[in-house]
């Protein structure tokens, strides 16, 4: 429960922690993120998540694995405590549940909720902070390595969404923690290690 | 005093106040012409159509189609552009067309299915839900069916789209939804399409549809033009691999009044060509201009006869009518002829020609007023028009014309028809051979009643219609069913009553209707005491209890269904066009609901248009009174039944009309069959000629027949009188200079490419081109050496 309450508040605080950054520090930190982003090809890495949802007695613990190649290969996967997991390849996917060989394809204009997940994966796994800042206010919590606090603009997140942490990785060049903060106090950390960058990914992957 | 004695009179009389006469003329036409600008004209086909019976029903219901009278664009992306790059090319389209010709769009960033839509929808379920639906539930539910639902759940709050998916598990942890979305598969206008962003996508997602609102109506050509210039102009700033088409009636309006405009100057061209050499071969004195004259004149007093009649005068009868009293011109054209042939004085040869004109003028005046029993008002407004204005022209021709023709010396005699026997009897063989052939092929005619088929169809435009049709199914093209009442809750219950019968005919997958979301309130209060029951009763209580095991079993909270048993104890809330609307279905339930021209409400129902469903929605439908079905293959298929049935009703009643008066002046059976060969022999050759080269008879041809029936029979009785009367006012030459410029004022406009003036002027080129020979061979050839 103390960790439970730490991780709601450790964020909040955070902004009143850190220095007050100005616009311009900000802007230095996202063109600096941006322009590492530019050279990640594909990226690899294994993820532990973290549920805390009031739905759930307990924290409900998760594992998996996340794939990316440019421009816009994705593959979001669990493997605990259930398999399941989707691909994406522009605008059209494949999802399963327990085992891959029995995917069902879909296509993201089709299903809103896929589509603002797809949007923001690759948003930050891109970097696109132009479309980002589009949708979300964006404040610097640390400079380096690079934290960001951002707060859905109205209208975006649908009245769910409270707001975001990003924890980005000491060399700059992939996200090493998110968390997904919802009205109501729900959260979701997702930390990802055993991140590799520019690794040859096999086309079975997506 | 006989006819010739009378109007001999009238002359004699007229002639001493010629000034009078003159001033009396010019006032009544005068007055013609200032109540002509007080009329009001119909501009559109409406005047066409019957005005009574299921036909105009059809045709109204129709007319209230969907997309109808909307216009609508067609975004296309080459390969390589996506439902994105199409969506912001829509959105850059839309601000760039002028919003004074395209106020509103149907569809849009504002519009579709949005977030409210399915918590509204989980929320209104129990006044939804039918008993079928909750025995499908109860079968879906069963205990490894909570689990199997709930894991679903359970997985997707794992995932990361859980966070947009938590509140809606929360309220709907079994899935009931999915009855929701069923039901909302039913509003899909667009098969098989998508919304994105509000926009509608093809499946392919290589399309995007826009259907937009316009004050332009489809039967204004010039607002036509502007609102497709203003079009094309936007449509310039496109990005380069997207390609934007328009479709709309308003193009299939441009497009003939451009081919009317075209087709007019090249048949007023050869028109005025073939009057001026007929001018200059037969006629040769500026005083035979008062002979085109008197047609011309009396069309504003005509017209206004028509407005006093029937308050509203149709702009095509107008048109048509003018064109049609071009024929007025063979009275004076006999009283020209009798008059240049001099050989006595000029009130006895008037005198001596009235006979056969009058009768002339009574057999056209009868033909035509065959038409005033037609179910089209249009064709009933012509009647009045061509009685009002051939009557007018016949007055004009026997009692001002005289005063103002010369008589000629009396010289001037025709030739004779002397012939040989041999001769006769060749002209006898080659007239029978051709009746022949032509009653035998005339049984090959066919009749098209497809309104359509009237009008030029461009051919880029019918690649366009086809291509939006390979794109976004029939859109246009789907049969309806109209469910009627009084006010929305009445057309709702017919539609439910409709929807439920047809839905145990077929597979309901391919009906389109608002019934199964929108069902009338008694029906729903129906549905919620029947929701009520199955979650007290016994299904109910064990599916909850299911839930809870399955529930704890995957470490859900005991709370974390709350809002669900919340929901299942409350009273759901009615669902109206309102709440829908509120909900982003506005477009589809004002597309669906409508209320109607005549003050109804009309509930629409959309069915693809197959022999099979048709056959499925009359069984249907066969004890709903308050339910049509309306379907354009029907309707087409009405109006030629329509059309076949008035064009043999008129020809009888015209022919019968016709046949009595012939036989009135003639009083000889001999005399009155003579008179009645050109008539029957152009009839003949029209419908011979049209069969063999399998043209079919419209709307047009009817009343260019009727024309061919009053022109003929005039022939027949000019030269029966001629030949069994001893009458030679330059006959001959009056009925060939007569069928002539009928040729050239209505057979040119077989030039035309608008097919409603071809098929007139084919229909007269044929008739009057074989009734003109007959009339001038062949009744001389049964008559032997000429009586005088």
């Amino acid at each position: 429960m103390k960790s439970l309450l730490l991780a709601l508040t450790l964020p909040m605080l955070l902004p009143i922690m850190a220095p007050a950054a100005t616009p311009t520090a900000l802007d230095e930190v996202l063109s600096g993120l941006e322009k590492l982003a530019a050279e990640v090809e594909t990226l690899a890495s294994d993820f532990r998540q973290e549920k805390y949802l009031a739905v759930f007695r307990d924290m409900l613990p998760g594992e998996g694995r996340f794939y990316y190649r440019r421009p816009d290969r994705m593959r979001w996967e669990l493997t605990q405590p259930i398999a399941t997991g989707f691909v994406l390849a522009g605008d059209r996917g494949r999802r399963w549940k327990d085992k891959e060989d029995k995917s069902e394809a879909f296509e993201i204009g089709r299903e809103p909720v896929m589509k603002i997940v797809a949007e923001q994966l690759l948003a930050w796994t891109r970097a696109d902070f132009p479309r980002l800042r589009s949708q979300y206010e964006i404040s610097l919590v640390k400079a380096s390595p690079a934290e960001l606090r951002l707060v859905p603009k109205k209208g975006m997140g649908d009245g769910f969404l409270d707001y975001l942490l990003i924890f980005f990785a000491p060399s700059g060049r992939h996200v090493r923690q998110v968390e997904v903060h919802e009205q109501g106090g729900d959260y979701t950390r997702i930390t990802f290690f055993h991140t590799r960058i520019n690794e040859a990914l096999s086309d079975h992957l997506f | 005093m006989n006819l010739s004695e009378l109007v001999s009179a009238a002359y004699y009389r007229l002639e001493r106040r010629r000034a009078l006469l003159f001033l009396a003329v010019i006032a009544l036409l005068g007055s013609g012409l200032f109540g002509f600008r007080h009329l009001h004209l119909q501009e559109n086909i409406a005047a066409m159509l019957p005005d009574g019976g299921e036909v105009a029903e059809s045709f109204r219901l129709l007319r209230q189609a969907p997309f109808a009278r909307k216009v609508l664009i067609s975004l296309e992306g080459d390969q390589g552009r996506n439902a994105d790059d199409l969506i912001r090319a829509a959105d850059a389209l839309k601000t760039r067309l002028d919003p004074a010709l395209f106020p509103v769009f149907v569809g849009g960033s504002d519009s579709g299915p949005g977030p409210k839509l399915l918590p509204y929808l989980v929320t209104a379920l129990p006044s939804l839900v039918t008993e079928k639906d909750l025995n499908a539930l109860k079968e879906r539910l069963d205990g490894a069916g909570v689990k199997k639902t709930l894991d679903e759940s359970y997985r997707q709050l794992l995932g990361p789209e859980g966070i947009a998916l938590k509140g809606i598990i929360r309220g709907d942890p079994l899935g009931l939804h999915r009855i929701a979305l069923q039901k909302l598969r039913f509003l899909n206008l667009v098969p098989g399409a998508r919304f994105n962003h509000g926009h509608l996508i093809s499946p392919d997602g290589r399309s995007l549809l826009i259907a937009a609102e316009t004050p332009v109506p489809i039967t204004d050509s010039a607002g036509g033009e502007r609102l497709l210039a203003a079009f094309d102009q936007a449509r310039q700033g496109l990005p380069a691999g997207i390609r934007a088409t328009l479709v709309s009636g308003h193009r299939y309006t441009v497009a003939n009044a451009a081919a009317i405009r075209g087709d007019l100057w090249l048949i007023l061209g050869c028109s005025s060509v073939g009057l001026a050499l007929l001018f200059v071969l037969f006629l040769r004195s500026w005083r035979a201009v008062f002979v085109f004259l008197a047609p011309v004149s009396v069309v504003f007093v005509a017209a206004v006869a028509v407005g006093a009649v029937y308050g509203e005068v149709s702009a095509v009868t107008i048109g048509f009518g003018a064109v049609l009293l071009g024929i007025a011109v063979d009275f004076g054209l006999h009283v020209y002829f009798a008059l240049r042939n001099g050989g006595g004085d000029a009130g006895l040869i008037v005198g001596e020609v009235s006979r056969p004109v009058v009768f002339g003028a009574l057999t056209t005046v009868g033909a035509f007023a065959v038409l005033l029993c037609s179910q089209l008002p249009g064709q009933r407004q012509l009647a009045v028009f061509s009685i009002v204005g051939i009557s007018l022209a016949l007055l004009l021709a026997l009692l001002v014309l005289p005063h103002l023709l010369r008589v000629g010396q009396g010289n001037n005699r025709a030739r004779s028809l002397k012939k040989s026997s041999g001769m006769r009897l060749l002209v006898v063989v080659l007239w029978l051979a051709v009746v022949g052939l032509g009653g035998w092929q005339a049984r090959r005619v066919t009749v098209n009643g497809d309104l359509g088929a009237m009008g030029l169809i461009p051919a880029e435009l019918a690649a366009d219609e086809s291509r939006l049709r390979q794109t976004w199914g029939e859109v246009r093209g789907r049969a309806m069913i109209w469910s009627l009442g009084n006010a929305p809750e009445q057309a709702l219950a017919v539609a439910g009553q409709g929807f439920e019968r047809l839905g145990a005919e077929r597979e309901p997958a391919g009906i389109v209707s608002l019934a199964p979301l929108l069902p009338a309130l008694s029906r729903q209060e129906e549905n919620r005491r029947r929701w009520a029951g199955f979650w007290s009763g016994a299904d109910g209580a064990r599916i909850l209890a299911d839930l809870d095991k399955e529930a704890a079993a995957l470490g859900f909270a005991p709370a974390a269904f709350a809002p669900f048993r919340d929901t299942l104890s409350r009273e759901a809330p009615a669902v109206t066009p309102d709440t829908l609307r509120e909900a982003g279905l506005g477009a589809a339930v004002d597309a669906l609901l409508t209320p109607l021209e005549d003050g109804r409400v009309g509930a629409l129902t959309l069915i693809p248009e197959t022999p099979e469903w048709l056959t499925a929605a009359d069984r249907a439908l066969a004890k709903i009174p308050r339910a049509r079905l309306v379907a354009q293959g029907r309707f087409r298929a009405a109006m030629g039944r329509a059309i076949q049935h008035d064009f043999f009703r008129f020809l009888a009643g015209a022919g019968g009309f016709v046949v009595l008066l012939v036989a009135l002046l003639f009083r000889h059976p001999g005399k009155v069959l003579a008179a009645l060969v050109p008539v029957a022999t152009g009839l003949l050759v029209m419908l011979g000629i049209m069969g063999y080269f399998g043209m079919a008879l419209n709307l047009f041809n009817i009343i260019a027949a009727i024309l061919v029936i009053g022109l003929g029979v005039d022939y027949g009785i000019f030269m029966v009188c001629r030949q069994s009367e001893g009458l030679n006012r330059a006959t001959e030459r009056a009925v060939l200079v007569s069928g002539l410029t009928t040729l050239a004022g209505f057979g040119a406009l077989v030039l035309a490419r608008h097919p409603a003036l071809h098929s007139i002027g084919l229909t007269v080129l044929l008739g009057i081109g074989a009734a003109i020979p007959t009339a001038l061979w062949v009744i001389p050839a049964f008559y032997g050496e000429q009586r005088r």
